[in-house]
This record gives C-alpha cells, sequence and structure tokens, in this order.
C-alpha cells in the first residue's frame, strides 16, 4: 500500500469526524473520493433538514408576507377584481375612527395587560417559589390551567359569567360589595375592556407566572445568601439580585406580552359574539387585529385588510425595539 | 447498508414520508365525490327536516345528495374563501340574513352565486311566492338566492303572569302604551326585596337586531332597493329616541335578558315578560323552555301609530347556486322539491314552526293545526302577518351599517343616561347623520359599485340570459 503524498494531506474537516473514519479516509485516491463524498454530503446535510421548514416558511410565511405588501396598495372588493389605488388603502385607515378607536383600545389593553398581569404573575411566581409550601405544585397547575383552554372557550365562559342578574361574576360582586347584580359588563361601553382585561388575567397570569418561576429557580441561590449575610433586607435583596437574575426573562415576557397584546383578537370577538356588530357597544372591544379581520373578512376588502396588517407589524416592530432598548439600557445601569 | 446521518435522521425520514402518503392517500379520498348533490346549511334544524325528504327524491331522480351542516360564520367565510380561490365549492348553499353582502361587494358579473332573476320571473314562480322576501337576497335588482321563509315576528309573553298582573294584552296596541304599562309593572316590588321582579320587555342594550325590526316596522330598513343609506332617516331618530328611554334611567321598562340559556331563564323567572318572537324563535323556545308548556302567549307587535303595521321581521334564510356548482338542473328540482312543494311544506311546518313563502301551502291542513306548547295555531297566528312583512332590502354595506348603528345607538343612549331626554333627539340625529355618512364614505371607496347599476344590470341580465340558453 502506497502512502499518498503528505502535501496531498488536507487538513481535517472542520466537523468533528470520528477517528475511525478519519483514519480509513486517509488511506488513498479511492478513500480520498469517498472522504470528499463524506464531506460534501455531511456539510449538505444541516440543509437538507432544513430544507421542509425553508419551504414551509417561504410558502406560507414569506410569500404571503410579500403578497399582503402588494395587495396593500389595491382595492379587492369582490371575489375576482383588483384595482391599483396607491396610497388609497393606507390613507383611509390612518383616518378612520374605527381605527383609531381600535389603536387606542389596543395600547389600553396592552398598558393595563403589562401593568397588572405581568406584576401579579412575578408575584404569584414568588409565592409559589417559596420552599416551604407542600400544595405549591397543586397551585401552580391550578393556576397554568386556564391557559389549557384557550381563548375561545375564555371568551365564552366569561361571557357566560358577565350576565347580568344570573352571571356568577356579578352575583359575587353583588354579595361582597353590594354593587354588580345587573351590570351590563359587555354591553356598557365603559366596562366592556375591564371585562376584556379581567378575562385575560384569568386566561394569561398562569402562563407568565411558568416563564418567572423557572427564571427565579435559576437565581443564585449563594447571591442570595451572601446579600443577607451582608445586612440586605428582603426588598434589598428582591431590587439589587433577584430582579437582575431575572431580567433577561422578564424582557422576554415583556416583548413577548406586549406583541400577544397587540394581537390581541379571539378573546374580545367571542366574548362579544352575541353583540351583533361584534366587538362591542361603540367598538370598546375593537381591536386592531379585530379592525383588520373585520376589513379584510366582513367587507371583503383584502387590500385594506393587508394595510392594517403592514400598519401592525410597522407597530409592533417599534415598541419591540423600544422595550428591548430599555430593557438592555435597565440591564447595564445596573 | 447503514444510514449515513444516524438512526434518529433515518427515523425523521421515514416519518415524514409515512406522513406524506397518508396525507396524498387521504386527499384522495376527499377528492372523490359520489355525490350527485352537495347541500350545505347551517341550521341542524334544517338539515334534519330536508334529510326526511330525501330519499323520495334521490330515488325519483336516480342521484345521491349529501346534506352538510357547518356553522354559520365558517360557512360564510369558508365559500368566501374558496370563491376567492377558486377552491371545490357546494352545488347549493343555504344563507344566513345578511350573509349575501360578503358575496355582493364586487360588479354584479363577479357575484359567484347564479343570477334567477329570469329563471324565478319567465317561471312564474316570483308572484307565488311573499314577494317583499327577495329583497333579502338581491343586489342591484338582480336575485341570487331563493327565499325559505318570511318570518314574521310577534311578541310572545307570559300568559299566566301577564294575567295576573291584570294586564289586557289587546289593549298594548301601541308601543306608547306598551311603554307606559311596562312602566308601571317595573315599578311594583312585590316581593319587597329591593330589586325589580319584572320587566316588561326583554332589549338588546345596544339596539342590535332590535332597532333594524323597529325601524323597519316603521317602512324604513338601513337601505332602500337603490342602495342607498337610510340611517338619517327621522324614522331612525325617532325608533332610537324611544329605544334608548326604556332602556336607561329611571323610566326604564326593559332588560337585555340575551340569548339562549339566560333568556329562557329570565322567562320562567319571570323576570322578563315579553320578548321579540319571530316564527323561528317559538320552535327553538319549545326545545329550550318546555316547562312554559301552556303559559306562553303570542300578539302583534305594538303599531307606532294606532292602525299601522303590527308586525316586522328578524333573520331569512336563503337558497343560492355557486356558479362552479356541478349539475344546476338537479339543484334547481332539489330546490323546487325541498322549498316549494306544498306536499313538503305542510308537513315541515310542524317539523320548524317556519312560515314558508310560497302562499299557496298556507292552505295546507298543518298550517291550522294547534301546536302542543302554545296552545294555539301557530300558522293561522303567523299567517295574517305574512304579506305585511315589510321589505329588507340586502346591501353589500349591511354589515358595516349595523355597526356604525350600533356605534350611534351606544352614544345616544349614554348622552340619555348622562342628561336626561333634553337634547336627546337631536344629538340621536347627529350622531345617526354620522355613521351614515361613514358607511356612504366606505361605499364610494368601493370603485366596483361606482359603475352605474343600470349597466352592470343589463350585463348581468345577458350573461343569464346566454346561461340560461345554454
Amino acid at each position: 500500500m502506497t502512502m499518498p503524498p503528505m502535501s496531498s494531506v488536507r487538513p481535517p474537516p472542520p466537523r468533528a469526524v470520528p477517528d475511525a473514519l478519519s483514519a480509513a479516509a486517509d488511506v488513498g485516491p479511492r478513500s480520498d473520493r469517498g472522504r470528499r463524498a463524506y464531506q460534501a454530503r455531511t456539510q449538505a446535510a444541516p440543509y437538507l433538514f432544513l430544507l421542509p421548514y425553508f419551504l414551509t416558511c417561504v410558502v406560507f410565511f414569506i410569500y404571503p408576507l410579500c403578497y399582503a405588501a402588494v395587495l396593500a396598495f389595491y382595492h379587492t372588493d369582490g371575489a375576482v377584481r383588483k384595482v391599483f389605488v396607491g396610497w388609497d388603502n393606507f390613507r383611509f385607515v390612518v383616518t378612520d375612527p374605527d381605527f383609531h378607536r381600535a389603536l387606542r383600545n389596543t395600547i389600553l389593553f396592552t398598558a393595563c395587560s403589562i401593568g397588572i398581569q405581568l406584576p401579579l404573575s412575578l408575584g404569584l411566581a414568588m409565592l409559589l417559589n417559596q420552599k416551604t409550601d407542600r400544595l405549591k405544585n397543586i397551585f401552580r397547575l391550578i393556576i397554568f390551567a386556564p391557559n389549557l383552554v384557550g381563548q375561545v372557550f375564555v371568551g365564552i365562559l366569561f361571557g357566560m359569567l358577565f350576565a347580568p342578574r344570573f352571571g356568577l361574576f356579578n352575583k359575587l360582586l353583588q354579595a361582597l360589595i353590594g354593587w354588580g347584580l345587573e351590570e351590563r359588563w359587555l354591553a356598557d361601553p365603559v366596562l366592556v375592556m375591564p371585562a376584556i382585561v379581567i378575562a385575560s388575567l384569568w386566561l394569561y397570569v398562569g402562563f407568565n407566572m411558568i416563564y418567572f418561576l423557572a427564571a427565579l429557580q435559576n437565581v443564585d441561590q449563594s447571591l442570595v445568601d451572601a446579600a443577607k449575610i451582608d445586612g440586605a433586607g428582603p426588598w434589598q435583596t428582591f431590587l439589587n439580585v433577584t430582579v437582575p437574575a431575572i431580567a433577561p426573562v422578564a424582557t422576554f415576557v415583556l416583548v413577548t406580552s406586549t406583541i400577544g397584546s397587540f394581537q390581541l383578537f379571539e378573546l374580545p370577538y367571542t366574548l362579544l359574539q352575541n353583540n351583533n356588530s361584534g366587538f362591542g357597544p361603540d367598538n370598546s372591544g375593537l381591536t386592531i387585529v379585530g379592525y383588520l379581520y373585520r376589513q379584510a373578512f366582513e367587507s371583503g376588502d383584502l387590500g385594506t385588510g393587508a394595510a392594517v396588517g403592514w400598519l401592525l407589524t410597522c407597530i409592533i416592530l417599534v415598541v419591540s425595539l423600544v422595550q428591548i432598548k430599555l430593557a438592555s439600557k435597565v440591564g447595564s445601569e445596573r | 447498508m447503514e444510514f449515513p446521518y444516524g438512526r434518529a435522521p433515518l427515523g425523521i425520514m421515514l416519518l415524514a414520508i409515512v406522513a406524506a402518503g397518508v396525507v396524498l392517500l387521504s386527499g384522495g379520498t376527499k377528492n372523490d365525490q359520489p355525490f350527485d348533490l352537495i347541500f350545505v346549511t347551517f341550521t341542524k334544524e334544517h338539515a334534519a327536516a330536508y334529510q326526511k325528504a330525501l330519499p323520495a327524491f334521490e330515488a325519483a331522480n336516480n342521484c345521491r345528495v349529501q346534506i352538510q351542516v357547518v356553522d354559520d360564520r365558517a360557512l360564510q367565510s369558508r365559500l368566501q374563501s374558496a370563491m376567492q380561490v377558486g377552491a371545490d365549492v357546494p352545488d347549493m348553499v343555504e344563507l344566513q340574513d345578511g350573509f349575501m353582502s360578503f358575496f355582493t361587494k364586487g360588479m354584479l358579473d363577479d357575484v359567484q352565486f347564479r343570477d334567477l332573476t329570469d329563471r324565478l320571473k319567465s317561471s312564474g314562480l316570483y308572484d307565488q311566492l311573499v314577494t317583499n322576501r327577495f329583497s333579502k337576497w338581491s343586489s342591484r335588482g338582480r336575485i341570487f338566492a331563493l327565499p325559505h321563509d318570511v318570518h314574521p315576528t310577534m311578541l310572545a309573553y307570559r300568559k299566566d303572569i301577564v294575567q295576573q298582573l291584570g294586564i289586557d294584552v289587546n289593549k298594548l296596541t301601541t308601543w306608547d302604551e306598551f311603554a307606559r304599562v311596562g312602566r308601571e309593572v317595573v315599578t311594583k316590588d312585590h316581593d319587597g326585596d329591593g330589586t325589580i321582579d319584572h320587566y316588561m320587555l326583554d332589549l338588546p342594550i345596544d339596539g342590535d337586531v332590535v332597532m333594524q325590526l323597529l325601524a323597519l316596522q316603521r317602512g324604513v330598513p338601513m337601505f332602500d332597493a337603490d342602495g342607498n343609506v337610510q340611517l338619517d332617516n327621522d324614522a331612525f331618530v325617532d325608533v332610537m329616541c324611544w329605544y334608548v328611554k326604556q332602556i336607561q334611567g329611571k323610566d326604564r321598562m326593559a332588560f337585555p335578558a340575551g340569548w339562549g340559556q339566560n333568556l329562557s331563564q329570565a322567562m320562567i323567572d319571570g323576570l322578563v315578560l315579553f320578548y321579540f318572537c319571530p316564527d323561528w324563535r317559538t320552535m327553538q323556545f319549545e326545545f329550550d323552555v318546555p316547562s312554559l308548556k301552556g303559559k306562553m302567549g303570542l300578539m302583534p307587535l305594538p303599531a307606532w301609530e294606532p292602525g299601522s303595521r303590527r308586525t316586522s321581521t328578524w333573520g331569512a334564510t336563503g337558497l343560492a347556486f355557486p356558479k362552479r356548482g356541478r349539475n344546476f338542473e338537479l339543484a334547481w328540482k332539489l330546490a323546487m322539491y325541498l322549498y316549494y312543494d306544498p306536499a313538503q311544506l305542510g308537513p315541515r311546518f310542524l317539523q320548524t314552526n317556519i312560515l314558508p313563502p310560497l302562499k299557496s301551502a298556507w292552505t295546507q291542513p298543518q298550517f291550522s293545526e294547534v301546536d302542543d306548547f302554545w296552545q294555539i295555531s301557530l300558522g293561522q297566528t303567523f299567517i295574517p302577518l305574512a304579506n305585511d312583512v315589510p321589505p329588507a332590502p340586502s346591501n353589500a354595506y349591511h354589515y358595516t351599517a349595523v355597526n356604525k348603528m350600533s356605534k350611534a345607538f351606544t352614544r345616544a343612549s349614554r348622552y340619555y343616561a348622562e342628561h336626561g331626554e333634553q337634547g336627546l333627539r337631536e344629538v340621536a340625529r347627529r350622531e345617526l347623520q354620522q355613521s351614515a355618512e361613514e358607511v356612504r364614505a366606505e361605499m364610494r371607496r368601493n370603485i366596483f359599485l361606482q359603475e352605474p347599476a343600470a349597466k352592470q344590470t343589463a350585463s348581468a341580465a345577458a350573461a343569464t340570459s346566454a346561461e340560461v340558453g345554454r
């Protein structure tokens, strides 16, 4: 057996190759071809495995996204025809009072969602992170369970709970504070948004709690102990040890909750389904996605729907970037 | 031979191949359509009634018909999507009231349902039906679906409690009188617990469909037959002002009992004494609240002015034929059999309590039978009102108008709650005018509706004639 000249021996491939195979690759021209084929296969493998996802992504995400961008400049009433209208769809949307209402409602919901839901989730996570509580696993399950049923179920359920005179929520309020038996949560424009927030709290507090719980369990206990030895109280320990430790998870929860809140649709749609206009009296439960749905699928104007979709994408992008920037700034200051 | 990337990727690949095979095979099975006609409806009650009648039709025509039940919203959105992308559509489809609007946004030629106008008129069927019902299924003068029903609307009430309270329903001939008596009912607290025992009427808090129903009773639909918005018509202002006073403030006499179980419970408890009851709702109530058998009554709607119309209409079903349906002649034959065969309509009335629009069918004996639950002949109760049911023209912007009207209603209602009657009329008028303008603005954006209606109608008629000729 002739050994190949040293100059023909290539440097080892960048990926780890089992020793036995590596040795076998160094034994002659035929083996060299085999090695190159093996290398090609090895290098192609990740792309082959990614191909189905990539194709799916192109067909169901990239293409619709690009098509929606084109469609946003067309008037598409009717099943068959479309006519180029330039920026008219965007102009209509930004001047439409219903869109303004939807934007206000969505921002209000997002603010409530972030301002109430996240602190509540964190508080519950801290309570359930106590080592002494034997029932914590049961409580975790109970608090997380609403998330298993989904928004449609919650919408229908709370539609019954909020019924005037007969709804359990109204009866409970009446029993506790002597008010609320005949309150029309889903028919009074002032009460519709609180009703949606209450239903969403029930649904999502447990979900975000799980993230916070996981983050709290990863807080370095030695740092907490060191802080205690240094004389830090519970509040100081929380602010200076726990918060920095959970900051990445908190940022993630903040951003995903914000995006989720801006995309709110199913909950108000099902909660207010008995309302003939779909999203509550005076559009008090209308969200941006609800507005998009109404334009695209109730009015049949896919062009305007696409324009709303792109506006929503821009809004979410800006808000998320601002949040991430702020979070990283706060994190670096700490 | 060993798979070069290891066992796990091999397993994933095999799984993918098997899954793809299963999908392909099941897709192939789905596409096999052994049925000659596919008929889609959104109500189980209709489907059950049609299923009973189908075997005779199938035997007589040597064909197979499949009836599918699809939730109403899913039916609308799936059909709309299928028509937009050219996917499979059923041969016949029942549409709910208002849903025609989704399909008539474009030019008349682009409506994906067959234009039935000429066929209906040349066959003489048009004149045999309650002609006002065609307005629900028309666009720009062309008819795109067959009316299934008339749906005259009355008030259903708790006969026993109303009698106990000494109310004579025969004297409740106008809405003002009804409201006056209602206010007396609401002020009485028989059990002394501080909460109201009985409300006179079930009224949705946001106006909703009842606002439309009451305006229709005055003869003013949201759109006229030419497609003009009428929300700012005086009749709407009058109805809105009357309505908000019944649901807000100290003089209110109505309660929003809601739907389904909530309404049933409100009626069982006597919390609400009267509710709006088109023919279809009589059967719903029989199913939902059998315990009230013999305790319920029906009366015509009180009139807006003494001697004026005592009914209105709520809801509708229409049978449309997608243009890409497979066997139109057979589908038409089935439609005539199910919808307008008097021998079918008598027994079906007993199953559904729904009055068909074919006037000659009303003489069938079933329309005189006494209903066990209501203890009256529902046929003889609803038939005298049928010809007085007002037309309610369909429009592509129906749901936009509903939404805008609801907005105006809520604002007027809030004004009344905060400021009382002073200035209410001006506020109601202003809000309705604004709503009407917003609807008009959206309509003006639709360049496909800008083409003169006459031209579109002529074009559609020519297309239909060519189709009939083929």
